[in-house]
């Protein structure tokens, strides 16, 4: 795979507690993005924060409810984010998706390592 | 900072275990006001009391599901109280406001107040900038130390501005493509993002030294506006001498 110039760099944030079919929703995003082959896409938590809904997300150690914000950050060309965009509008109920440009300067990957 | 002489003196009484966005609305408004810069404010708590749905709540032990009135009071100038009324509105949802005409007598100093303004405003600075995303796994080495730590020593060795170091819960990427049975739970090799933002020409600068040392990632640049606020003079104009 190669990536390099232009390219998009998509965030989608929602909530840890958001499911899909069941599974956490992040886990499901990240397990579509391989399954669409995208360059690569990374999970982070963050410690605190508010959305669309202004309810504060708090990953407090007594809290009830650890509803952490979390962000899903895709890095690929546009064509191929466009292929998981449809997919993120069914499985994204509540949140927030932007899209930005970036300039890949590196991406490297020993070959042959890629499991099937 | 209020001055003596007229001015607006607003109650608000709500119920303790009112909400709004599932926080106290007594605690909202504080926290509403404080963040508007009133000059005060004071939450005070009711023994007893009854409102709009002539309910009866008292502190008697035995009523568990107590509902206690409280009450927010702050004074300020008439412009502000104008200004702040729509929100409160908001806020308060079922409870009630009340303004009274008043005099400050003597306004109350705080010592913190006076002693900044004596001190200049905030030094703002704001420029076109880069901002340079690295993507490595946490196992990654470098000369046997982890690379997340080698890449910031080297750039604070490089005196590039800054670097802040993120962990991420999840991912798979160029580097984390081995995936045994298909499962995507790898709490051991977490990935890892490094954010840098600098002038492109100090990152472009830094390149050659991260080619060496970025065995498998990635890293992207994108272009960030840097509104940055200091308020040591001093060091500012130091560091402009030394990176102009």
């Amino acid at each position: 795979m190669k990536l390099e110039g232009k390219a998009k760099m998509l965030r989608i944030h929602f909530g840890e507690d958001d499911k899909w079919n069941g599974k956490p929703l992040y886990r499901a995003i990240v397990e579509k993005c391989r399954a669409l082959d995208l360059a690569g896409a990374t999970v982070f938590r963050g410690i605190e924060g508010y959305g669309a809904s202004t309810l504060i997300h708090r990953s407090h150690l007594l809290s009830f409810s650890p509803d952490a914000p979390i962000m899903v950050s895709v890095i690929d060309s546009e064509e191929k984010i466009q292929t998981l965009l449809p997919f993120l509008d069914e499985m994204v109920s509540e949140g927030l998706i932007a899209m930005s440009e970036v300039e890949v300067i590196k991406y490297v990957h020993q070959e042959g390592v890629r499991s099937e | 900072m209020i001055k003596a002489g007229p001015a607006k003196k607003v109650s608000i009484y709500v119920g303790q275990d009112q909400k709004y966005h599932g926080e106290s609305v007594y605690a909202a408004i504080l926290e509403f006001l404080f963040y508007r810069k009133v000059s005060g404010a004071t939450v005070i708590r009711g023994v007893a009391g009854f409102g709009a749905d002539h309910h009866l709540q008292t502190d008697r032990i035995l009523v568990l599901t107590e509902n206690l009135p409280m009450k927010v009071e702050f004074i300020e100038t008439p412009e502000k109280v104008e200004e702040l009324l729509p929100k409160l509105h908001e806020i308060v949802g079922t409870g009630l406001i009340e303004i009274q005409d008043t005099t400050i007598v003597k306004a109350s100093e705080s010592l913190k107040h006076a002693a900044r303004q004596e001190s200049a405003p905030a030094l703002k600075h704001a420029e076109t900038a880069k901002l340079m995303r690295i993507f490595i796994g946490e196992n990654d080495k470098w000369n046997g130390k982890p690379l997340h730590t080698a890449l910031i020593e080297s750039m604070r060795a490089n005196d590039i501005a800054g670097v802040t170091v993120y962990q991420g819960i999840l991912g798979y990427g160029a580097n984390r493509r081995i995936h045994k049975d298909g499962m995507l739970h790898l709490s051991h090799d977490r990935p890892m993002m490094l954010s840098v933002v600098d002038t492109e020409e100090r990152l472009r600068a830094f390149l050659p030294l991260l080619d060496g040392m970025v065995q498998q990632g990635l890293v992207v640049f994108s272009d960030v506006d840097v509104i940055k606020y200091t308020h040591d003079y001093q060091e500012a104009e130091r560091r402009k001498a030394v990176r102009p």
